[in-house]
């Protein structure tokens, strides 16, 4: 499982904006491609371990999905794809095909993994509730 | 509670950017590279000598890149079937990288080489998630693993245009049905390619061969 090499690369890359953030840091929003197969359970599990010690300790990480988009060069069709959502594969898979002309396709979205946002929580914020 | 923007940089852009690095040098060398992935035991070293032997037949020169957790077995039955051949001891690590694949590229006579298989750590599901810049790739299943592993692994298979299922001489025995395996990927992705194989007795070579576009004289 690459999840745990995934989330210290994560970390890693947020110290130094992490360290100058005024209050505590309670969510970590990570935009996962639907095409990833990393699984969020496993990438939430290494967060956990691996944010001990930081200032992402006791955070959580959020996972959300990015729908795959594509281009068609034979019909020009640019957006969403189909997906097979029968109950024997257990969830909706996207297909990689032309949703209007059946034509190959190559995906525009669809394979990103980055941190979007962190959900932070100042002194003062607490004191309002 | 508020939100802070992040420099939302993609985690895995650099390898991205390295898969491309290698698929240009591919290019500009002109060597077809082949990524072949898939568990443990469903037969990728077998249809890789398979494949090494027919295509040398061609007077083609085939290299391999051979990624195994310890030891080097399939690195020497590469050799031994006349392939320029680089061992890769990845011991924890799930897959390949680019990164990896481009150094071992250094150590390979990239200007002789027509063709180069790569074979990737023996996990079905890692690998998926790191292209290598290979202009093909295949997954291999196998028979005794059950008809059910494109349901279980849909999405590995919806952006996987080759689908090897090996060891067709065994279905009956473990009774499992090639067909339905052919007909669950065909579903989730409709322009891969479903071959069956049985590498032992070596059927259905040709017909892998073709999937990935190479030239071959039937000799079945
Ligand atoms: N019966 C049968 N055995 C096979 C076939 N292909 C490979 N094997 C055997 O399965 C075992 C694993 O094969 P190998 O090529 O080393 O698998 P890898 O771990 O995916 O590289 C070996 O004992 C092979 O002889 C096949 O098509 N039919
Ligand atoms: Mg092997
Ligand atoms: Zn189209």
């Amino acid at each position: 499982m690459h999840e745990y090499a995934v989330v210290s690369e994560l970390i890693n890359a947020l110290l130094p904006q992490a360290e100058t953030i005024e209050g505590r840091i309670v969510g970590v929003i990570l935009k996962k491609g639907e095409l990833r197969i990393l699984s969020d359970q496993a990438l939430a599990n290494a967060f956990e371990l691996l944010a001990e010690g930081t200032p992402f300790e006791g955070a959580r990480l959020i996972v959300e999905l990015v729908s795959v988009s594509v281009s068609c060069s034979s019909c020009g069709y640019e957006g969403a794809v189909d997906h097979v959502s029968d109950e024997v594969f257990h969830f909706a898979v996207p297909i990689l095909s032309c949703p209007k002309c059946q034509s190959k396709v190559d995906v525009q979205a669809g394979r990103e993994l980055f941190v979007d946002r962190l959900s932070v929580q100042t002194p003062a914020e607490t004191d309002s509730r | 509670m508020h939100n802070v923007q992040v420099n939302g940089e993609d985690i895995l852009k650099r390898q991205l950017e390295l898969a491309e690095a290698n698929r240009r040098l591919l290019e500009e060398k002109r060597v077809v590279a082949v990524s072949v992935m898939g568990a443990i035991g469903s037969g990728k070293t077998s249809l890789i000598e398979r494949m090494i032997d027919r295509l040398a037949g061609q007077g083609l020169h085939v290299g391999t890149i051979a990624a195994d957790s310890a030891g080097d077995d399939d690195h020497q039955r590469f050799l031994s079937h006349g392939a320029d051949s680089i061992n890769l001891n990845t011991q924890d690590d799930c897959h390949l990288d680019a990164h990896t694949v481009d150094h071992a590229m250094e150590h390979l006579p990239m200007d002789k080489l027509d063709i180069l298989f790569i074979e990737n750590v023996g996990n079905l599901i890692c690998p998926a998630d790191f292209p290598l810049g290979t202009a093909n790739e295949m997954v291999v299943i196998s028979t005794t693993e059950g008809d059910d592993m494109v349901r279980k692994h849909p999405k590995i298979f919806a952006q996987t245009d080759i689908l090897v299922l090996n060891k067709i001489d065994l279905a009956d025995a473990v009774g499992m049905d090639p067909q339905r395996v052919v007909s669950d990927y065909s579903r989730i992705n409709p322009h891969g390619k479903a071959v069956l194989t049985d590498a032992r007795h070596e059927k259905g070579i040709d017909d892998l061969l073709e999937a990935l576009g190479f030239e071959c004289t039937n000799t079945q």
